[in-house]
């Protein structure tokens, strides 16, 4: 069991550092002066925000549609019942702002960026198109794994703010319906709840968010040898690491803003 | 005296458990044409990515273009590899690229050329491998015929010195081959290209190379012209030549 436990640490020790040390790679390949390939960078930088954040567009409305229209509705039916109805805009700007906003567009980014990411560079290496673009002289990180962790940067950032937007005001009037709050006194409240601080965090969460998606996912996809079975696994494994990382990312930052 | 662009000496490696080259030397003059022969576990691959400097050796030297991959500094490796030009045995074009686009990429990375400069280039690399029809598809729409000549255009885009070709007959078909032996005829003619290629049968296009390095589980054989490798006193020699 002890060893079990010393093995498992050490592996999680040395795979955080690999993580680290491709996002270290990633950020020098950005800020190098270095002409060659910046091209090319920008092309794959600009097909990465298009594919994770336009193209995600309609699914990350919807989701965050219902899920605002679902916490307006509990909160708007039930603090009245208690004498808080006043919190209503204070109880939405802590969970979707706060928290909901930013995680839930990490998991969709994962579900749906992330696996691809990571697959279509298992696929790359099974297909020998990263040896190809070795050979060629191609900095994989700075032609691969820096266009995607920038394009996945933007792409959750301008997603979480949607997703915050969404909920808020979709959800609002969807449920407004059923609720007898104008319309003009739940805005001022919101705005009276919003702090610069919070949409400091929202912001900062979803770059650090897409930031660990990106990396991780690319390491994952750039970790497979050779067979195409490890392709699915690795995008497995990838999900799974980056939802955790996400969860323990959210949790170090907001017990930094807000403890 | 013709220059040697690529020499290995008493070099070994292996890959898995299985794929080794054990002790082997060569020199290679510019212009020549050679070819690493020999059936599919006999190491060719590997000593084709030694001389490429695509694997390190486990012991002895490679000197490509004078310079050791193993010893070379990042710039020193990326120079050389604008220098040299590899052909893999899958075709391995970037798949969401089209055909134009691959045959660019390494224009496009490497150079600051304008955009016209760098479609008259790769029109005229598409042109000579004879897949300028093509430039508009993307890899999986290609026979593999066709993606490995691509693969060719790309590898020769940024005027490579040395070409090194991973199984040369590969997804060929008479239409293909005739076109391999046009474009090797070519690069001879203009003298100034170096080819080393593998190749795991015997084959007509045996005729345009100066040397045949004939290689078994990892060591080589024989080194001579193609005429006299038919000759060579070696059993697995024989098996090979003996239906050709």
């Amino acid at each position: 069991m002890i060893a079990w436990t010393g093995r498992k640490t050490v592996e999680g020790v040395a795979y955080a550092a690999d993580v680290l040390y491709l996002s270290y790679l990633a950020f020098k390949g950005f800020l190098s002066p270095a002409r060659r390939g910046r091209g090319e960078a920008f092309r794959v930088i600009t097909r990465q925000i298009l594919f994770t954040g336009v193209d995600a567009l309609p699914v990350v409305g919807v989701i965050a549609l219902i899920l605002g229209l679902l916490i307006i509705i509990q909160a708007g039916t039930t603090l009245p019942h208690v004498g808080a109805g006043a919190f209503l805009a204070k109880i939405i700007v802590l969970t979707v702002v706060r928290e909901l906003g930013p995680l839930i567009t990490a998991f969709i980014v994962v579900w749906r960026s992330g696996t691809a990411m990571c697959t279509e560079l298992g696929n790359m290496r099974v297909g020998q198109e990263i040896a190809a673009l070795e050979a060629m002289g191609i900095n994989l990180v700075r032609f691969l794994v820096m266009p995607r962790l920038i394009g996945a940067i933007v792409a959750v950032i301008c997603l979480t703010i949607y997703f915050d937007v969404v909920a808020i005001l979709g959800g609002f009037l969807v449920a407004k319906v059923k609720l007898t709050i104008p319309v003009a006194v739940y805005l001022t409240e919101i705005e009276k709840s919003l702090s610069v601080a919070d949409v400091l965090i929202t912001v900062i969460k979803g770059g650090l968010f897409g930031l660990v998606i990106a990396v991780i996912c690319c390491h994952h996809g750039l970790s497979v040898v050779g067979a195409t079975t490890e392709v699915p696994q690795q995008a497995t494994k990838a999900m799974l690491s980056t939802v955790t990382a996400c969860l323990v990312l959210d949790i170090i930052v907001s017990i930094s803003f807000y403890l | 005296m013709a220059e040697s662009v690529l020499e290995l000496e008493h070099v070994s490696a292996s890959v898995a458990d299985h794929v080794r080259v054990d002790d082997l030397s060569l020199s290679v003059q510019r212009g020549e044409a050679v070819a690493l022969v020999g059936s599919d576990a006999s190491g060719k691959g590997l000593a084709l990515k030694l001389c490429a400097g695509l694997e390190m050796p486990t012991s002895g030297t490679v000197r490509v273009l004078g310079v050791d991959p193993s010893q070379a500094s990042e710039e020193e490796f990326l120079h050389l590899r604008q220098r040299v030009g590899f052909v893999f045995d899958k075709p391995a074009l970037v798949s969401n690229l089209s055909v134009f686009n691959n045959v660019a990429l390494p224009l496009r990375y490497h150079t600051a050329l304008p955009e016209s400069e760098i479609q008259d280039r790769v029109i005229a690399r598409l042109r000579e491998c004879g897949v300028d029809a093509l430039r508009d598809r993307f890899p999986a729409e290609l026979t593999l015929g066709d993606a490995r000549l691509v693969a060719m255009a790309r590898a020769r885009v940024l005027d490579t010195e040395i070409l090194f070709i991973d199984e040369l007959l590969l997804g060929l078909d008479a239409e293909g081959l005739v076109r391999v032996r046009g474009l090797v005829e070519g690069y001879r003619k203009a003298g100034a290209l170096t080819v080393v290629v593998t190749i795991n049968a015997p084959t007509a296009l045996f005729g345009l190379m100066d040397r045949l390095v004939l290689l078994r589980d990892g060591h080589m054989v024989a080194a001579c012209p193609p005429v006299e490798a038919s000759r060579v006193d070696d059993p697995m020699v024989l098996d090979f030549f003996r239906f050709h």
